[in-house]
């Protein structure tokens, strides 16, 4: 179907109609705007250090304070997890942590890892740096609530951390944090450490909420003239769905988050039932666990997709730029993406289904967890799509692109597995879970971030990333990965159960000796190799080749700014006017193999369009 | 809302690769609904809010155990009063917007004033209430039914009292107002009395549930049956 050419007689002749038609534009004037309609923004530029650097108003030193805050706190999860690793692996050599650390450890890696990395650098870094950069906009509409919005981010993994320091540590009961074992004595973190994560989730979900009506209004009603929603590029409709999502599902985190803690410090027993306690009864009546545990994952759930739809959105402009082709279907792209998050809502009791739910319940749960495969299905169709008899780059971008989709399959195939309540009882709770969920939301989003950072640090920092320590570092992780995670699933299949501090020598286990050792190992190595990228960013900081004005040749409006890095502004003394969508890749007739949104009709009048 | 998913669904159907279309896109000026960013901002906390509270008040409706004294909403007392407080509150808070509709600018502040006033009269009654239901004996961990009405409570004075910042900006900027540039708040006020008007909606509600679900009422409905 790509390569059905439509003849055009050019836009030239087509848009002069079509102008009669819909304006009182002068006729034979292609190129016509409409005047500006949304007064200029008034913008506070910092002058000081701390309002330049720290209080800084500018989405895109917002959205640079989001990353590095939350790859301080990715970094922090992956120690955690090596130390887990060694335990499970060498635990000869993890004398010094008990049952109770290595519980804390998952509990902390796991909501770490999901909230304050994942959806923080997806939706705080990347949505705020390119949301106004992607749709033409100065900045985002309410630039102060903006900086506040990543303050309260701050404090809540200040205070998240902080846990790490009280009496009895951190929470260990599971990053699910399920009661009423979360508030009882005898989980590790019981006391300050379960409220803090409390305290914490709250001020996170605040914080977003924050900076979520900006993404959303800037998208909406900010854009510059000429970009229409159809024209966005996929990695803003990617982010902003994923906001809607995160709008609609966080709540649901809020409240179960205030209602435990009231649990906790008032006594109430919103999620208590009646409690015997070594032969005492306790206060606590009257309330239900299984409530937590919906709203939990009804929060639970729409966040793998608020997770996964950015890096959707992202990898579809990174294949598309990278393999010089239009993105294909685009509109069933953007339909996907807003299906899937439609979807979302509707399959949260999937993580249930050993809960002892009426089996009817799981039996819709089951139909539509199933469904949701139909549109993501077509997501990756497109893509490989996008890539056949694509002018394809090899380069390391494009390297985490590829590696993005046989790991997103893998991880959702597994998925459907684990859809069936009848193949997902007997897999509950072992090492197959554990694979499934790292596959499609752990290694899978990274592997975007991955692609994205080495895209678009040229736009930020000035300078191109070495490449060859680049493909290093993808082939590290991407075989490391594999290493880490097939195992994995073979131990799952074999019965190793999960969230297990010790794994004895058990009769069942037989076949899988030496693999927590193997999996250890490459963890070990995986979690080194994130160094590369680290040092490749410093050194290139120092004396990294510069990248110039839109090193990838992209059409999109992040790398047409005025300045690069772009300065406080974006687009200099006048805003762009956006012509066309940003998938204009080697359209034969034109004189490059790109059409930069902000190219008018006039200058590439003798081009085809090719049907998407 | 008609006109609203006309907007959504036809533009998921633009190709906007093709000519025709591309005609027709250069002319957006990049704005999607017609409305001011205040306004856009109390229609999204008002989406964010909606799904908060329906979560409580499903949270309620599923955990609320049988045999609890759920008769408390039943019996006169200063919640009625609370609740026809917050009804003239929103009358107010339309008529301001009204006005401003019909150019009658001459009791915007005074009517800003009566809504600040009954607002912060509802809070100071709410607190009363809540001292009049923990003498009775009645607290927030003494059951679930009152866990909930404490929680939906407090997160509802919450909610009024984020209002009553933004009223409070707006007031003192229109003070400083002569009366024919009152017009330039117009967006703010007219964003502040939708985001009032929710306020309401959720506390009728709510009203309703606790009222209708209880014991007693359902113990007279079985009655009415049998």
């Amino acid at each position: 179907m790509s390569d059905e050419i439509e003849n055009k007689s050019g836009y030239q002749t087509q848009s002069s109609e079509t102008m009669n038609e819909y304006s009182g534009a002068a006729v034979g004037d292609v190129d016509y705007v409409r005047p500006a309609e949304i007064p200029e923004q008034d913008l506070y530029h910092g002058h000081t250090f701390l309002t330049k650097w720290v209080f800084c108003q500018d989405a895109k030193v917002i959205g640079v304070q989001y990353f590095l805050t939350a790859v301080f706190t990715g970094i922090v999860g992956l120690i955690l997890s090596w130390l887990m690793r060694l335990q499970l692996g060498f635990p000869e050599l993890a004398g010094f942590m008990t049952a109770e650390h290595y519980y804390q450890f998952v509990t902390m890696h796991g909501m770490i890892m999901v909230v304050y990395f994942l959806t923080a650098l997806f939706l705080g870094g990347f949505g705020n740096y390119l949301i106004p950069l992607m749709v033409g906009a100065r900045d985002m509409v309410f630039p102060y609530v903006n900086m506040l919005s990543f303050w309260m981010f701050f404090v809540a993994v200040a205070v998240l951390m902080a846990s790490f320091f009280v009496p009895g540590g951190p929470t260990g009961s599971g990053w699910t944090l399920y009661p009423p074992q979360a508030i009882l004595d005898g989980t590790p973190g019981s006391g300050a450490g379960i409220l803090l994560m409390l305290i914490s989730l709250s001020l996170f979900v605040i914080g977003f909420t924050m900076g979520g009506l900006n993404y959303l209004i800037t998208i909406l009603q900010a854009r510059t003239r000429g970009m229409t929603l159809m024209r966005m590029p996929l990695t803003v409709w990617g982010i902003f769905t994923a906001t809607v999502l995160a709008m609609l599902a966080f709540p649901a985190l809020l409240v179960s988050s205030i209602m435990m803690t009231l649990d906790k410090v008032l006594g109430t027993s919103f999620f208590m039932p009646t409690i015997l306690k070594a032969g005492e009864v306790l206060e606590y009546g009257g309330g239900s666990p299984i409530l937590f545990q919906h709203l939990f994952w009804f929060f639970g759930h729409p966040e793998v997709y608020i997770v996964a739809l950015p890096a959707f959105g992202i990898v579809s402009d990174l294949i598309s730029v990278h393999a010089r082709k239009n993105i294909f279907g685009y509109r069933m792209m953007v339909w996907a993406i807003v299906g899937i998050g439609a979807l979302s809502f509707f399959v949260w009791a999937h993580h249930m289904y050993v809960s002892g739910m009426n089996p009817w319940f799981g039996f819709f749960f089951a139909s539509t967890t199933l469904i949701i495969a139909v549109p993501t299905a077509m997501k990756v169709y497109n893509w490989i799509l996008t890539l056949w008899r694509g002018n394809i780059r090899i380069n390391t971008v494009m390297l985490w692109c590829l590696g993005f989709i046989v790991t997103f399959v893998n991880g959702g195939i597994t998925g459907i597995f684990l859809g069936n309540v009848s193949v997902d009882v007997p897999l509950s709770d072992t090492y197959f879970v554990v694979a499934h969920f790292h596959m499609v939301m752990g290694i899978a989003p990274l592997m975007v971030i991955m692609g994205a950072v080495y895209h678009w640090f040229p736009l930020v920092a000035g300078r191109m990333l070495h490449e060859g320590l680049g493909k290093w570092h993808f082939w590290i992780t991407f075989l490391g990965a594999y290493s880490i995670y097939f195992p994995m699933h073979y131990l799952g299949f074999i019965g190793v159960p999960r969230r297990y501090f010790e794994m004895y020598d058990s009769p069942y286990m037989t076949s899988g000796v030496g693999l927590n050792e193997f999996i250890s190992l490459a963890a070990f190595i995986v979690g080194a190799a994130q160094f590369i990228l680290i040092y490749n960013i410093i050194k290139t900081l120092k004396t990294g080749k510069p990248a110039g004005k839109n090193p990838w040749k992209a059409n999109s409006l992040e790398w047409h700014t005025s300045t690069v890095p772009p300065e406080h502004g974006n687009f200099g003394e006048r805003l762009p006017v956006v012509h066309r969508w940003a998938y204009d890749y080697s359209v034969p007739g034109a004189k490059e193999d790109f059409m930069p949104q902000t190219t008018p009709p006039s200058e590439v009048s003798n081009t085809e369009v090719e049907k998407t | 809302m008609n006109s609203i998913l006309k907007k959504i669904f036809g533009t998921l159907t633009e190709k906007p690769w093709e000519a025709n279309q591309a005609a027709i896109d250069s002319k957006h000026t990049g704005q999607t609904f017609n409305i001011s960013n205040q306004m856009s901002v109390v229609i999204i906390i008002f989406g964010i809010s909606s799904v908060l509270f329906s979560l409580i008040f499903t949270g309620y409706l599923y955990s609320l155990p049988p045999g609890q004294d759920t008769t408390f909403i039943l019996k006169t007392n200063m919640l009625w009063i609370n609740t026809l407080v917050l009804i003239l509150v929103t009358y107010f808070f339309d008529k301001i917007r009204r006005d401003f509709n019909n150019n009658l600018t001459s009791n915007i502040k005074k009517n800003l004033i009566i809504v600040g006033a009954l607002s912060y009269l509802f809070l100071i009654l709410q607190l009363i209430l809540w001292y009049q239901l923990m003498i009775d004996g009645n607290y927030v961990s003494t059951n679930t039914y009152f866990s909930s009405f404490y929680f939906f409570t407090a997160l509802h004075g919450i909610h009024l009292l984020g209002g009553l910042f933004f009223w409070g900006k707006v007031t003192s900027k229109i003070f400083k107002l002569e009366e024919r540039d009152y017009k330039k708040e117009e967006r703010s006020i007219t964003a502040l009395s939708v985001y009032w008007l929710f306020l309401f909606i959720v506390w009728f509600v709510f009203f309703t549930i606790m009222f209708v679900y209880n014991d007693a009422v359902l113990d007279w409905c079985r009655s009415l049956i049998s």
